[in-house]
């Protein structure tokens, strides 16, 4: 399943391999990846609705992020082109060219088809909205 | 001492060295990163007659951002603002840097400095420093001696 938010594909999926009965903390890694790859940092905070995810990916274009959603394993990866020009030598370099590449492990039950992605000066913002049953509930004694 | 038959389950060697893997696991690739790095990061580039140099400037607007050049020197300034209206309470992670920030380059030669471009994009500065005339190559033309 692939739901299209904006320009950004998130991909959904259900793998029958992995285990759900033991979510682990929001925001977990889930994975090592691999060394070649720039961990991007990120932030999470809880809005109103859910889980919001900021991520800073400087050069990356809408076209070129996947973020993908297997049962609750959020991965980012996004590729980024050399800003150097053609045959330019390196004089000075305080950061690595390469694709980016993040995942999570989400505790939260997330409302799959209401996720949202957009991206903005390099920073992609990731709408998590929190499932009807996971969302926080009054519950009111009566004396 | 043939009878000193040690079961093989516990092994204290082994598990420091696993301990020693977890610790340098946890540094690594963030945590190093994070000690290390500079706002923005920064790379500068030859390009025979000019000087490229980008910076990571990720969320941050342009009219937020100052850049000035004075001989050699180049100056980037700017403020990347917190986002609105969001308390650190609500915060579950936080690796992102805010604040105002100053980098000063000096770069490796001359440039002309009335001909230096920059543009903007997906978070990413770049500007272009064209190399003053006497900062060029220059092919010397050897007369022979008569």
């Amino acid at each position: 399943m692939s739901i299209d938010n904006r320009s950004i594909p998130v991909a959904v999926e259900r793998a029958a391999a992995s285990d759900p009965s033991r979510p682990r903390p929001t925001g977990q890694e889930a994975a090592t990846p691999p060394v070649d790859f720039i961990t991007p940092p990120i932030d999470i905070h809880e809005g109103p609705d859910g889980l919001i995810l900021e991520a800073d990916l400087p050069g990356a274009t809408e076209s070129s992020v996947t973020i993908q959603l297997e049962d609750n394993v959020l991965s980012l990866h996004a590729q980024v082109p050399s800003p150097a020009p053609e045959g330019a030598r390196t004089l000075h370099e305080e950061y690595r060219i390469g694709d980016y590449h993040r995942s999570f492990i989400l505790s939260d039950e997330v409302e799959r088809s209401r996720i949202t992605a957009e991206l903005r000066n390099g920073v992609l913002r990731l709408n998590l909205p929190k499932a009807e049953r996971s969302k926080t509930r009054r519950i009111e004694i009566k004396s | 001492m043939s009878g000193m038959n040690w079961p093989r389950r516990w092994d204290p060697f082994r598990d420091l060295q696993r301990e020693v893997g977890r610790l340098f696991e946890s540094l690594e690739p963030l945590q190093t990163w994070r000690l290390t790095r500079q706002f923005p990061p920064i790379n500068l580039y030859d390009a025979s007659d000019l000087y490229v140099l980008t910076a990571q400037l990720p969320g941050m607007n342009l009219e937020d951002l100052d850049l000035s050049i004075t001989g050699e020197t180049l100056t980037l300034k700017g403020e990347r603002k917190r986002p609105e209206g969001v308390s650190d309470e609500t915060y579950r992670r936080q690796e992102r840097q805010y604040g105002r920030w100053t980098r000063t380059v000096s770069l490796p030669d001359r440039v002309d400095s009335t001909q230096v471009t920059a543009s903007f994009a997906q978070g990413l500065l770049t500007i272009s420093l064209p190399k003053a005339e006497s900062a060029k190559p220059r092919q010397i033309s050897v007369k022979a001696a008569v």
